[in-house]
């Protein structure tokens, strides 16, 4: 650069300059040498004498040693202070001097006080010593002040140094804070339990957690550059539209401010591996200087809310349905009781005149017809208003032994053979007796119904550490695969009301177990597994069904 | 065996309480067929009013919904006149008799659509043991 050109004049030029001091006044020193060089001694001698009197510097101090060095330093310094030559290398002591000033911690109150004796003493000898004294006082006053004005830059250089030595300690304090806040920040956005997703003004993904990681499917590293409905498959003519307006909304507000980030949007994404997942989003818009996040989509993943919610709204619709076809399966039996003892009087009436067998038959049709009806209004209404279990403690070999004493007959009759395999060590768990009994009477006749003569029905129950298994099993034809048949109203059977299997899986749900089915032509095997410390939740009973009435 | 009731010589009395007119009577009249005597009261109000005029039963059959007065009332009422009589349910609404849960002698239960034998076969030994 061509107008500053920089002053190369020294510091201590600089510093001459301004005490004033001159070549003559070098001069003069030099020349005034050998007529204070005597004095030296007694200078230094009273110097400290006078320091010994004051309490707070004498304990500047640590001893006489130290004060005798310094009186010996002091006497060196004043052979320097008349040496006659003011260089820079005489410069560098005098520097030197002032930074083993600073260096022990002497207060620079002192150093001006010290002077200003030494001063008094040396301009007492000048004044003395002839025409010249004057003169001789005015040059010993600048070297002085020379001295001085060396010795305070070192306790500048000192103090800058020390404010810089603090700036560089806050410097990195503040550095260590940020860090801290940073890692805090990074934490909290990482550990989050909650997706969140930070975009650019374009709607492009700048910020991708590892809970958006958990629920996508997706590596940040996917999807990080990408817009967010193309990266998470969101369809953009669906769900996709309102999130599009939203953030177009936040990039040219509109003039009332409609810019809203209050209501959630629930949007339908695909997972890497192409499930959809159903996401709830709360759009922040929240521009910064130097940040290219300028929305934050923070959102929770409430698929199984809604399917929750998809559950209970259909379980009140079939509850409102159950409660409507149970009053109706109740009325029906009177209808039916009044047919039934009418028939039973036709039967009787006909008996009396020996009316022909085809009469009589006929008659029977109807009554057992009737019979059936009554026996489905009782299944149904099993089924639509359950009563709530009576857990308590049950053995499961009772349970079992009383189902084949009850399926006996019917086995006899079809011969097949039925058999329990238990262990012989009770197996107790919390349950309702009754329902059990229900539930293994059912398969245990279904199995049994299943078989031609000479087949064999197997009861086995086993212990698990907090299960119980129960297997029924039979060496019958099978069930053809995908035949429903847990589902109400289905059956095979002429005579079914096809609620029996529906009826067993429900008690057996309803008591926190499961039930499955393995079925091959040949073998055809029931699973129930049921926990030994019984339903965890009481099944709550659906508000209206239960109650009779 | 201990006698408590006091027996009734004669033919088993029948208490029939039941709203519906047509199968009251079919009931009453099968009944009597099967060599029973028989009362009937339409209605729970009837069946209060021959509990406390009529002839005592030896057995009360009763419905239990019925319009005013239910068979529950009907029956706690015949227990007061007669604490050991017994008692035989024939409902639509079977879980309405657990209203009557820890009466003694406990009543028996019969859901509609009645199977009349077994009724008849229920009373024979309700004779027998009277």
């Amino acid at each position: 650069m061509a107008t500053a050109v920089p002053d190369t004049e020294t510091r201590f030029a600089e510093l001459k300059r301004y005490v004033e001091f001159s070549a003559e006044d070098a001069a003069l020193l030099a020349g005034f040498r050998t007529t204070a060089e005597p004095h030296f001694e007694r200078i230094a001698q009273e110097f400290y004498d006078q320091i010994r009197l004051h309490e707070e510097a004498h304990a500047v101090f640590t001893g006489e040693a130290q004060i005798a060095r310094l009186q010996r330093s002091l006497v060196r310094w004043l052979e320097r202070v008349f040496g006659g030559t003011y260089n820079e290398a005489y410069f560098a002591e005098t520097t030197a001097i002032g930074r083993v000033h600073v260096k022990v911690g002497l207060p620079q109150r002192y150093m001006f006080t010290a002077m200003a004796l030494i001063r008094l003493s040396l301009m007492e000898i000048a004044e003395a010593s002839g025409p010249h004294g004057t003169r001789v006082s005015r040059a010993i006053c600048r070297i002085i002040d020379l001295e001085l004005a060396t010795m305070l830059e070192s306790y500048r250089d000192d103090s800058i140094s020390r404010i810089q030595h603090v700036e560089r300690l806050e410097k990195e304090a503040l550095g260590r804070d940020l860090a801290k806040t940073q890692h805090r920040y990074v934490n909290a956005v990482e550990l989050a339990r909650v997706l969140i997703v930070g975009l650019d003004d374009t709607g492009v993904i700048r910020l991708f957690n590892r809970e958006a990681e958990r629920v996508t499917g997706h590596g940040r590293d996917e999807v990080l550059g990408l817009e967010l409905l193309t990266a998470l498959g969101i369809d953009p003519d669906g769900d996709g539209a309102g999130v599009d307006a939203l953030l177009r909304s936040f990039r040219s507000p509109a003039p009332d401010g409609a810019a809203s980030d209050g209501s959630p949007l629930e949007t339908t994404i695909r997972t890497r591996a192409g499930h959809p997942r159903v996401i709830r989003w709360h759009f922040t818009h929240a521009p910064a200087d130097g940040d290219d996040v300028s929305v934050f989509a923070l959102g929770l993943d409430s698929t199984d809310e809604r399917a929750t919610a998809d559950r209970v709204k259909q379980q009140e619709r079939l509850a409102a349905i159950g409660t409507l076809a149970a009053g109706l399966a109740h009325e029906i039996r009177n209808p039916l009781n009044g047919a039934q003892l009418h028939v039973t009087y036709l039967d009787m009436a006909l008996r009396d005149i020996d009316a022909s067998a085809d009469l009589l038959d006929t008659v029977h049709v109807v009554r057992d017809e009737i019979r059936r009806l009554g026996g489905l209004v009782s299944e149904f209404l099993d089924f639509a208003r359950p009563r709530p279990l009576q857990i308590k403690p049950v053995v499961i070999q009772e349970v079992l032994a009383r189902t084949v004493q009850m399926v006996t007959s019917q086995a006899q009759t079809r011969e097949v053979t039925l058999t329990l395999d238990a262990p012989p060590a009770d197996i107790e768990l919390q349950a309702d007796r009754a329902k059990l009994e229900q539930v293994f009477l059912n398969l245990a006749q279904n199995a049994v119904d299943a078989l031609a003569s000479g087949g064999r029905v197997v009861l086995r129950a086993r212990r698990q550490p907090r299960t119980v298994t129960v297997e029924v099993e039979d060496d019958g034809p099978g069930i053809p695969s995908g035949t429903p048949i847990f589902d109400a109203f289905f059956s095979t059977k002429s005579h079914g009301t096809g609620l029996g299997l529906s009826i067993t899986h429900r008690i057996v749900t309803d008591h926190g177990g499961s039930i499955d089915v393995e079925t091959a032509p040949g073998r055809t095997l029931f699973r129930v597994v049921l926990p030994v410390a019984g339903p965890q939740t009481q099944s709550q009973p659906i508000p209206g069904v239960n109650d009779d009435d | 065996m201990p006698v408590t009731a006091i027996s009734t010589p004669g033919p088993f009395r029948v208490l029939v309480v039941e709203d519906d007119e047509r199968s009251g009577r079919m009931l009453a009249g099968l009944l009597r067929r099967d060599g029973f005597t028989v009362d009937v009261c339409l209605g729970g109000l009837a069946g209060l009013q021959h509990l406390a005029e009529g002839p005592a039963p030896d057995v009360l059959v009763t419905d239990l919904r019925m319009p005013q007065i239910d068979g529950i009332t009907v029956a706690r009422l015949a227990r007061t006149h007669c604490p050991t009589l017994p008692i035989v349910i024939v409902t639509a609404y079977p879980d309405l008799a657990n209203r009557l849960d820890g009466a003694e002698p406990m009543p028996q239960l019969f859901i509609k659509p009645l199977d009349y034998s077994a009724l008849v076969g229920a009373l024979r030994d309700l004779e027998r043991s009277a």
